[in-house]
């Protein structure tokens, strides 16, 4: 069974190295001519004016901590839809009780406005 | 020696570097991403134990979403560390006290009669039954209560979120289309009668 | 010859045999999203009433081999402000998932490398690390718009996943398994390709093929790029080959949704209709079909504003994925999975 998973992690480093080699090759051979214009960041132009890292809008923070709260459901939802057929209505019932109280969750965070792009 | 241990090894140690990685670098992005890296490491252990499921939720839940949000944290508030650093031989007797503590606290714990009987009554995995049949069998019938308690708790955590982070932006120049469309002429235009300079 | 490797490989000769498979399976790869690009520009030109690329060889065909040795041949521009490490690992972790995810794909019942217990959650859990790439370039560039254009892009991504997710758990409803092999076994039946999960849940592959374009960043769902707006997105500071690597990463990432809807929604290998046999060969049919649709999308529909998308993604795809994820669940419980039509699917 684990052993099944030694391709998967050997896929993996294939991938980190077609990621590795492919940039490696492009700098063996393509030309090295740097100079200041070229290697300042693109800005239509202009002098690039204060660090390009500024602070940012809350929205995305609230949504990157709900996207851990709703992966969270999802990885708890799995299991339960392989072994639905097993446990039967009590299984059901038992998500169903589940999903509410996170959709009530959902319904605060849609009146609440959380969801709204403005 | 066996490629098991080959394998072990390389993740034990990759882990071990990457934790040194976390508390050592500058950059609280790089701090950041060497915790990406050790929770993957610790996730190719948990598999090297058969926890399929355990370890793959780890990724997913832990390198796919948590360490998400610490990268945006960090990348867009723009941690200042030598501020952080500024007090760091005034504090270090207190931190070294609490380390100390710590590790003696481990330490008891690993080298008690109690932890090397831990794994000892349990079964090792099923062969033929699947790591997620097995725990689903088990959630949602014998814990079921642990379970619906969970949901309590994640939406605890959706409304403390929101709570906390939700400001209404003044500077938005969003306009709502709903609004917009009900406005009727008086509303904007008002007509008043007055004299005009002829009558004078 | 091949006992003569396994002796001379020793405790070894699993890894390496099963890294033979994987450049099998890598090397195809990487022709198939070079030749997905001509045909992008082909099938684009014209719905657009144009003819594509025809210069480079009969028909344009050598276009992308020129277009591959053009950015091999192109500087490698590192920014100035740049933090010169993460820039080049941005590439990097965004071509990892989306060629790793591929090590649980089953072409056919015998052929998949690594036929694994997770394999479904084993995909959500690698493709969901692509995220990492996109935001790691955007900060690393040090360039207002490459972070502008990651930070939109994340949490897109983010928001689409969700809803992946709740489809996907409609089908691991239907099939009792999180292994894809048997995914596409219990689409099998008499009926042929009424039996697939696309009927039974219509509107999670409905929800699945959006979302899984707004996964990759495609238009109609693009603002991470939105060349009007922020010129290139993440990637603007990137040249030659590191360029090339995100190219490659989104091209690749599309054959795997692709692969996914297929083997989810369309029955996999399995053939259509009761008398011509299964073969991979209608996996690759069926990931045309969707790779198409994704090219269809791009030559069609305008591009959307970062509040729809986001607004889509919460507000309908959510809410939809929900309420029928509640439907599957009564339709499985026990009077009415028996039921004459419902038994067709539910079992």
């Amino acid at each position: 069974m684990v052993q099944n998973y030694l391709a998967v992690l050997l896929f993996i480093l294939v991938g980190l190295g077609v990621g590795v080699i492919a940039p490696l090759l492009g700098w063996i051979l393509g030309p090295r001519r740097p100079d200041p214009q070229k290697n300042s960041p693109y800005e239509c132009g202009f002098e690039a004016f204060e660090d390009a890292r500024m602070r940012f809008d809350v929205r995305y923070y609230l949504v990157a901590i709900l996207f851990i709260l709703f992966d969270l459901e999802i990885a708890f939802l799995f299991p339960w839809a392989v072994v639905l057929k097993e446990v039967g209505l009590f299984g059901f019932v038992a998500m169903m009780i589940f999903l509410g109280i996170l959709v009530v969750g959902f319904v605060y965070e849609w009146v609440k406005g959380a969801l709204e792009w403005d | 020696m066996d490629f098991t241990t080959v394998i072990f090894s390389a993740f034990a140690l990759t882990l071990l570097g990457a934790g040194m990685g976390v508390i050592l670098s500058r950059n609280p992005v790089h701090a950041a991403l060497f915790l990406v890296l050790a929770f993957f490491t610790g996730a190719g252990l948990w598999m090297m134990l058969e926890a399929e499921f355990l370890a793959i939720t780890l990724v997913l839940v832990y390198v796919g979403a948590v360490m998400v949000l610490f990268l945006f944290v960090v990348m867009m508030l723009n941690v200042d560390l030598d501020r952080l650093r500024e007090g760091f031989w005034q504090h270090l007797p207190l931190g070294a006290g609490v380390a100390l503590i710590m590790v003696a606290e481990m330490v008891l714990v690993v080298s008690s009669k109690q932890f090397s009987k831990l794994g000892a009554d349990l079964q090792p995995a099923s062969e033929t039954v699947s790591n997620t049949r097995d725990l689903g069998m088990q959630l949602y019938t014998h814990y079921v209560y642990p379970f619906e308690l969970a949901s309590v708790i994640l939406l605890v955590a959706i409304v403390a979120a929101i709570a906390l982070t939700l400001r209404k932006r003044k500077d938005s120049k969003h306009l709502d289309p709903a609004q917009q469309v009900l406005v009727k002429a008086s509303d904007r235009l008002r007509i008043v009668s007055m004299r005009s300079e002829g009558d004078q | 010859m091949m006992l003569m490797l396994q002796d001379f490989f020793g405790p070894f000769w699993p890894a390496v045999w099963a890294l033979v498979k994987i450049v099998v399976i890598v090397m195809p790869m990487m022709g198939a999203v070079a030749y997905l690009t001509l045909a992008e520009r082909k099938v684009i030109g014209y719905m657009q009433i144009r003819i594509g690329p025809n210069r480079v060889g009969p028909l344009g065909l050598l276009q992308p081999i020129a277009d591959a040795i053009k950015l091999l041949m192109k500087e490698i521009v590192v920014p100035a402000g740049a933090d010169k490490f993460l820039f080049l690992l941005g590439p990097v972790l965004s071509i990892m998932p989306a060629l790793a995810a591929w090590a649980v794909i089953p072409f056919t019942p015998e052929l998949v490398l690594s036929n694994v217990d997770a394999s479904l959650l084993y995909i959500m859990a690698i493709t969901s690390m692509g995220v990492y790439g996109v935001v790691i370039a955007g900060w690393a560039s040090n360039s207002k718009y490459a972070f502008l254009g990651a930070m939109r892009s994340a949490a897109q991504i983010v928001s689409y996943e969700i809803a992946m997710g709740f489809a996907l758990v409609t089908v691991l409803m239907m099939s009792h398994s999180l292994n894809l092999l048997e995914i596409v076994k219990a689409q099998q039946g008499p009926l042929g390709f009424l039996q697939w999960n696309w009927i039974p849940l219509f509107p999670m592959f409905v929800v699945y093929v959006i979302a899984g374009t707004a996964e990759t960043n495609r238009a109609p769902f693009d603002v991470a790029e939105g060349e009007s707006e922020i010129v290139a997105g993440f990637h603007v500071e990137y040249s030659g080959m590191t360029f090339a690597i995100f190219f490659l990463a989104e091209y690749a990432n599309m054959i795997l949704i692709s692969a996914l809807t297929s083997i989810m929604f369309m029955g996999g290998w399995l053939s259509p209709v009761g008398f011509l046999p299964d073969g991979m060969l209608w996996l690759f049919a069926k990931m045309s079909f969707v790779l198409f649709l994704f090219l269809w999308f791009r030559a069609t529909f305008p591009r959307y504003r970062y509040d729809q998308i986001m607004r889509l993604g919460w507000k309908v795809l959510i809410p939809v994925t929900l309420v029928w994820l509640v439907v599957v669940g009564i339709l499985m419980q026990e009077p009415l999975r028996g039921l004459p039509v419902l038994n067709i699917w539910f079992h």
